[in-house]
């Protein structure tokens, strides 16, 4: 509960800052009112999300392939997105089908399960994480930790974040 | 300009960083792995595992007469090994298991002398295997292995200490300087001992797989290494039929029993997988020796030390053993963590952030009880060096606003019901009563699924501010 941990380099305080920083903007932008819709709110929400998404990708400068598959898919319309991704997606020895349904836009990708009885498993993971879909497991799994180490960080600035201002 | 506004604000948010950090750097702390930072320098979950387990049969309550029938053990084995007379073909043999005698040797000093001083031959057959340095008493060795062994020399010396001084009182000083430095000679022993076994291995090996001779010299220093080089040692070495798999000392008979079994079986075969995510699987004789099936053994070794990285990343899954079920917790662990975002980001929405006087307020209240000062270096993230997008957010959204149709809506409203609230509960430790304020919420509008009529409770949440709307 020091001092010490107030690293202003981490990626918990570079993703905190730009993250209130677009927080701030959106809410300057459109200020909530007692009477808004909830399709405002709902756009409120996405614009929200995909800030936090963001900022998290930037923190952490796009080393990693989640991080630039997150902030390709939130720049990059939805249309050009899917030609895209069939261009990217026929460059892989895999069966594939593509629906759109998912609210992200997200392709999803059936594969061949190869590699024993983790074929449906490796398939799921690669959906979730983003940009998983073209990476062996080995990649996968270092992929999936740091994701996991950046989402709990996410979590937990965006809870306090919301605690803070309820607490008005 | 809105711009300007908006980067100014936030000098005085800005100090929301301290306050975060204070109040979740202690779960953050696990995560800040250097690890991560280094790209997955992969020394560190080798060199804690390999000190845990070299330390656990210290921890683990061996009784004495126990630590007697495994010192004998091994060092029986020791002693058929040698006096077969047959150096060459047991040198790989007679490498590993003396790292572990000189662990076993330092950790059971700790807790009991007289026995070995009871056994006359037991301790002159210990002192023989263990004084290497002090020259070639025992015809079973070769020059290399005694080169070998003096690179660990100040490790046995010590033993031999011990050793010879059995029935003084200062065994227990040498007692005590072995178990302060036990852990690292140990695992400093089985470092250099590998890297010399790979100099030896080499130096005997005629085969064709020249290729490989550079690598491990260059990754002698490397712990991780060990598992490619063991493989390779392994391969190269098709003259005796023991599987040996890094374990703690009172298993070490049984896990040699059986890994010897499954060595005969898998003679015939071109290549198996490991029963189980063993940390380590060592010296694997009679394998192939095709590069395929090492590169296939060095990626399932990479894959199952991500694997047990990962394990200690998600919490309660220090029981859950095998892939597929550490990948199942991975996959609901990730799943919670996507939607307790999404859930966040929709709290964050709606509650109206009355900023720019009660932050400031709260933050220096929150500040103040439990924390100290801030530190002035949060104010140079602003002016940190050059993002590499030069993030603009208000350029980035307003597009993602017109493209997002109206389709999405009932997407929306499926996944949500596809919440796992009780997830949350499990994975989470938030504040119980706003969370299930907003769980409600949650679930009213979800029901609604977005109709004309507003959810009542939201109207004491929201603060009457601003009642100008742009739109």
């Amino acid at each position: 509960m020091d001092l010490h941990n107030l690293n202003p380099s981490s990626l918990k305080s570079r993703f905190t800052t730009r993250f209130l920083r677009a927080l701030t903007e959106i809410n300057a932008r459109k200020p909530i009112a007692s009477s808004s819709s909830p399709r405002e709110i709902f756009q409120r929400y996405r614009r929200i999300k995909d800030a936090a998404d963001t900022s998290m990708a930037y923190s952490v400068r796009s080393r990693r392939t989640w991080s630039k598959a997150t902030l390709w898919r939130l720049r990059t319309p939805s249309h050009r997105r899917r030609l895209a991704s069939f261009g990217r997606r026929s460059s892989l020895n895999k069966t594939r089908t593509t629906t759109t349904a998912s609210h992200r836009g997200a392709v999803v990708v059936q594969i061949t399960s190869r590699g024993g009885g983790l074929g449906v498993q490796l398939e799921e993971l690669r959906e979730l994480v983003p940009g998983g879909e073209a990476m062996d497991l080995c990649n996968l799994l270092d992929e999936t930790a740091h994701y996991i180490k950046c989402l709990t960080t996410q979590v937990q600035v965006m809870r306090t974040i919301a605690n803070l201002y309820s607490l008005e | 300009m809105e711009k300007d506004e908006a980067l100014t604000a936030p000098r005085q948010p800005a100090w929301n960083t301290e306050v975060l950090n204070c109040a979740t750097e202690k779960v953050g702390n696990h995560f800040r792995n250097p690890n991560w930072d280094n790209s997955m320098d992969q020394s560190d979950p080798f060199e804690s595992a390999l000190s845990s387990m070299v330390s656990s049969p210290a921890a683990s309550n061996v009784p004495v007469s126990g630590e007697n029938v495994i010192m004998r053990e091994l060092i029986g084995k020791l002693g058929n090994i040698c006096n077969s007379g047959d150096a060459s073909c047991y040198t790989t043999p007679l490498n590993s298991p003396p790292s572990f005698d000189f662990s076993m040797v330092n950790l059971l000093n700790r807790s009991t002398l007289t026995p070995f001083s009871a056994d006359p031959g037991f301790a002159e057959r210990a002192a023989r295997f263990s004084c290497f340095g002090s020259g070639g008493n025992s015809g079973g060795f070769n020059d290399p292995l005694m080169d070998s062994f003096n690179l660990s020399g100040n490790q046995s010396i010590n033993v031999n200490g011990s050793q010879s001084n059995k029935n003084s009182g200062s065994d227990k000083k040498n007692s005590g300087v072995l178990r302060s430095s036990s852990p690292e000679n140990a695992e400093s022993g089985v470092s250099k001992e590998e890297s010399s076994v790979s100099q030896q291995i080499q130096s005997q090996n005629d085969s064709g797989t020249r290729k490989r001779k550079s690598t491990p010299r260059g990754k002698a220093k490397e712990i991780p290494s060990p598992a490619a080089v063991d493989a390779k040692v392994a391969s190269e070495n098709d003259e005796s039929n023991s599987k040996r798999s890094r374990r703690d000392g009172a298993p070490a008979g049984n896990g040699n029993a059986k890994a010897s079994n499954d060595g005969n079986e898998k003679q015939s075969k071109e290549n198996s997988k490991p029963p189980k995510d063993y940390i380590h699987v060592r010296a694997r004789r009679g394998q192939a020796t095709d590069s395929h099936s090492l590169a296939e053994r060095v990626r399932r070794e990479k894959i199952s030390e991500r694997m047990k990285f990962l394990q200690d990343l998600v919490p309660g899954c220090n029981k859950v053993t095998g892939k597929a079920v550490m990948l199942d917790e991975i996959i609901n662990y990730v799943q919670s963590l996507q939607s307790q975002v999404e859930f966040l980001s929709m709290k964050l929405a709606t509650v109206n952030p009355r900023m720019d006087v009660n932050m400031e307020a709260l933050l220096s209240k929150e500040m103040f009880e439990s924390r100290g000062p801030l530190p002035h270096g949060v104010y140079s993230i602003d002016s940190s060096p050059a993002f590499p997008y030069g993030y603009q957010p208000q350029q980035g959204l307003p597009p993602l606003n017109n493209g997002i149709p109206n389709t999405t809506e009932t997407p929306f409203s499926m996944k949500t019901q596809g919440f796992q609230l009780p997830s949350i509960d499990r994975f989470t430790d938030a504040h119980p009563q706003v969370g299930s304020m907003w769980e409600d919420d949650l679930q009213s509008i979800v029901q609604m699924g977005f109709a004309q009529n507003q959810p009542q409770s939201y109207q004491g949440s929201i603060p009457t501010g601003q009642v100008k709307m742009e739109l």
